[in-house]
């Protein structure tokens, strides 16, 4: 048998040193030019600059009193104040929720077997239960709030046991039924319950459970868990809002593709915030005099609405990349038109998509803050009104506004974070 | 279902009758008679913009034909769309540029439609599945994502789904065209199998050599119309239009 000669001639050969290690680095990252070169040595030295300037600012002039200050309020605002809760023992309806949301963590740790999911759960779980060791007086946070703050750690513990030993929460569409039972009991318990209180629903059902008195008003809702439970909201609804609104403006039938045609652009051209002062004064026109309609669902209604109109166009423009042979293929095959839209069309759609959607997540979750039109008070706006009612905090509004922009920045990395993952996750091995 | 009609005993499978098909103002298919015998291998080729494969693609209604009659299996292509899923049942299609669903695995590729449409059980599907591949030879991929085969594997998945819903009629849309030339070979040697296992199969190529081989009857089309068909013997070697001996001198 003949030997190749040229592989044997031509020796695989490592590379030489200078391309490889931390010098190979540097070299072709930093100063592949003299032109590089320069720019690298320059943005170095703004970047020290800077660096000194903001950690000394940090660390020694800024006085982040007014955070402790502030507190609980930033979570809550005025929920748990005497007017909105006489007695202020309404803490603890919010914190079970945040227990459930401990407990749905466990679960998608265990249905995404570990990985980023876990790394998230842990996460979460262990600031929530390190707050419990904040060091205010136990008259400004009592004992109770401190344990039900710990209990995030066995909440965990007990979401990742049931989705281990109950294959009902351990698959994806038990989580997600957990998760919507979850959020439902939520909303039922911060708003509270009472018999002969206002609302809709009838007396005597949870009237035997202990501490569901008094009712708080929506209006006395806020801080964090305003916009959070805004952006739940919203992400959950306009979802599958802006799927049918994509679906029906690519649809055949011109009276659904024009009314989703003229929703989709009469939602995306208004502002906002011209939709949340709409959505005051017209949205009740729409409903009879007496019904019971806060400004809070108005304006969750008018975000939802709004984010569905992006959102539905974030979509289209997924569907509108697909290649036409792939819905041929799925109708020749005798798959019906629903079947080749919701197997075959949508899940590509939506993957190619996801970073556009998460956009939309995040400026959603940013936007919640607009809620103060309507007069209420989330974490932005209860801030701003508690340094303007303690003049003598004034000075330390810069301290206050990097402190929100922090907690806004970690819950909007932290989606973007998920959806990174997620994307990875759906990539492996497809084009 | 289309095997317990009747008329399905009939020899001819695929019945056209003065077949018309516009896109605007262009004529694409004027006036195509034909038809199509069952097990008949016909290899269908002509001059790009012929109309060769909108005729194949009428056949299950990816185009609507808006003149004639096609009757497939002893069902007329209608505006019924219950007639148009029956028969995209029975006719099974291979794109040119295979068209998987990438975001499925090969084996979700093959048994989507099966456990979707036909309702089989999905086990039952899934060894249908596996023997399919075993029979295109890519057995071992059954797990791996579209992606991650070479073309050739990629249209050998898109004849075992096809396969997969039991027709009993194959088209075949230029299937190698799209093709690096070392793996046109496996997808022929595939299409060739098929062919003497007794199935009717309808195939747009240029691949000579194949139809020479396989086929039992030859279309040439020009300009929307089918302007000669006959045996491989006759179309080689003593077409009788001028067009079929320029095109064949042009490609051979």
């Amino acid at each position: 048998m003949a030997t190749d000669t040229n592989t044997a001639s031509a020796p695989i050969l490592p590379p030489p040193r200078s391309e490889v290690g931390v010098l190979g680095w540097v070299r072709a990252n930093l100063f592949d030019s003299r032109f590089s070169g320069a720019l690298t040595l320059l943005s170095a030295t703004f970047l020290l600059i800077g660096g000194w300037f903001g950690i000394r600012w940090v660390f020694l002039e800024a006085n982040w009193g007014v955070i402790a200050e502030i507190g609980g309020l930033f979570v809550l605002g005025p929920y748990n104040n005497d007017q909105a809760c006489p007695g202020n023992n309404c803490f603890w309806r919010p914190q079970v929720g945040l227990l459930l949301v401990s407990m749905l963590l466990g679960m998608t740790w265990v249905v995404a077997g570990g990985g980023s999911a876990k790394r998230i759960a842990i996460l979460v779980a262990a600031v929530a239960a390190a707050f419990a060791f904040l060091p205010y007086g136990f008259d400004r946070m009592g004992m109770d709030v401190r344990l039900l703050l710990l209990a995030n750690v066995p909440a965990l513990a007990l979401g990742w046991a049931m989705a281990r030993f109950f294959p009902f929460f351990g698959a994806v569409k038990g989580v997600g039924i957990f998760a919507v039972a979850a959020f439902l009991l939520t909303l039922l318990l911060v708003r509270g319950w009472e018999d002969g209180g206002p609302g809709l629903m009838p007396d005597l059902l949870f009237s035997w459970i202990p501490g569901l008195e008094p009712v708080v008003d929506l209006k006395d809702w806020g801080g964090l868990m305003l916009n959070i439970l805004l952006a739940v909201v919203g992400i959950s609804l306009s979802l599958p809002i802006g799927i049918a609104l994509a679906l029906g403006r690519r649809s055949d039938l011109q009276v659904v593709k024009g009314i989703c045609v003229v929703f989709i652009e009469v939602f995306r051209g208004v502002p906002l915030i011209t939709l949340l002062f709409m959505s005051q004064v017209l949205v009740p026109l729409a409903f009879p005099r007496d019904f019971p309609l806060d400004p809070l669902p108005r304006a969750a209604i008018g975000i939802t609405l709004f984010s569905s109109a992006y959102m539905a166009e974030n979509i289209r423009g997924g569907l509108q990349a697909l290649h036409p042979g792939q819905a041929e293929a799925a109708r020749a095959l005798g798959l019906p038109g629903w079947q080749t839209t919701l197997l075959i069309s949508l899940p590509q759609a939506i993957r190619n998509v996801i970073p556009a959607i998460v956009g939309q997540f995040i400026s959603l979750f940013k936007d919640t803050s607009l809620i103060y039109i309507v007069g209420m008070l989330d974490i932005v706006e209860e801030s701003r009104a508690y340094i303007q009612g303690n003049p003598e905090l004034l000075a330390s509004a810069q301290e206050l506004f990097i402190f929100l922009a922090v907690v806004f920045w970690v819950f909007c990395y932290g989606m973007s974070y998920v959806s990174r993952r997620y994307e990875r996750y759906l990539g492996v091995g497809e084009r | 279902m289309a095997t317990s009609d009747p008329r399905s005993d009939t020899e001819n499978i695929i019945v056209c009758r003065d077949v018309h098909k516009w896109y605007g103002q262009f004529h694409a298919l004027r006036g195509i008679t034909t038809s199509v015998n069952r097990g008949e291998v016909v290899v269908i080729f002509g001059p790009s913009g012929s109309g060769k494969s909108t005729f194949i693609r009428t056949i299950n209604r990816l185009e609507e034909h808006q003149r004639g009659d096609i009757i497939v299996d002893g069902i007329e292509l209608t505006n019924d769309i219950r007639n148009i899923d029956a028969i995209r049942r029975d006719v099974g299609m291979v794109f040119q540029s295979f068209n998987l669903f990438p975001h499925l695995s090969v084996m979700s590729n093959i048994t989507l439609a099966p456990i979707k449409v036909r309702k089989v059980p999905a086990a039952e599907a899934e060894e249908t599945a596996l023997e399919l591949l075993r029979r295109v030879g890519i057995e071992e991929q059954a797990d791996k994502y579209p992606a991650q085969l070479s073309g050739g594997q990629q249209q050998r998945v898109a004849i075992a789904r096809a396969l997969a819903m039991q027709p009993n009629v194959m088209l075949f849309d230029e299937p190698t065209s799209a093709l690096d030339p070392e793996m046109i070979k496996e997808v022929l040697d595939v299409m060739q199998g098929l062919a003497q296992s007794g199935m009717t199969m309808l195939v747009v190529s240029h691949e000579m050599g194949f139809a020479r081989e396989v086929a039992d009857r030859m279309m040439m089309f020009d300009e929307g119309l089918l302007v000669e068909e006959g045996p491989p013997d006759q179309i080689f070697y003593d077409p009788q239009s001028d067009r079929t001996k320029l095109f064949l001198s042009q490609i051979l």
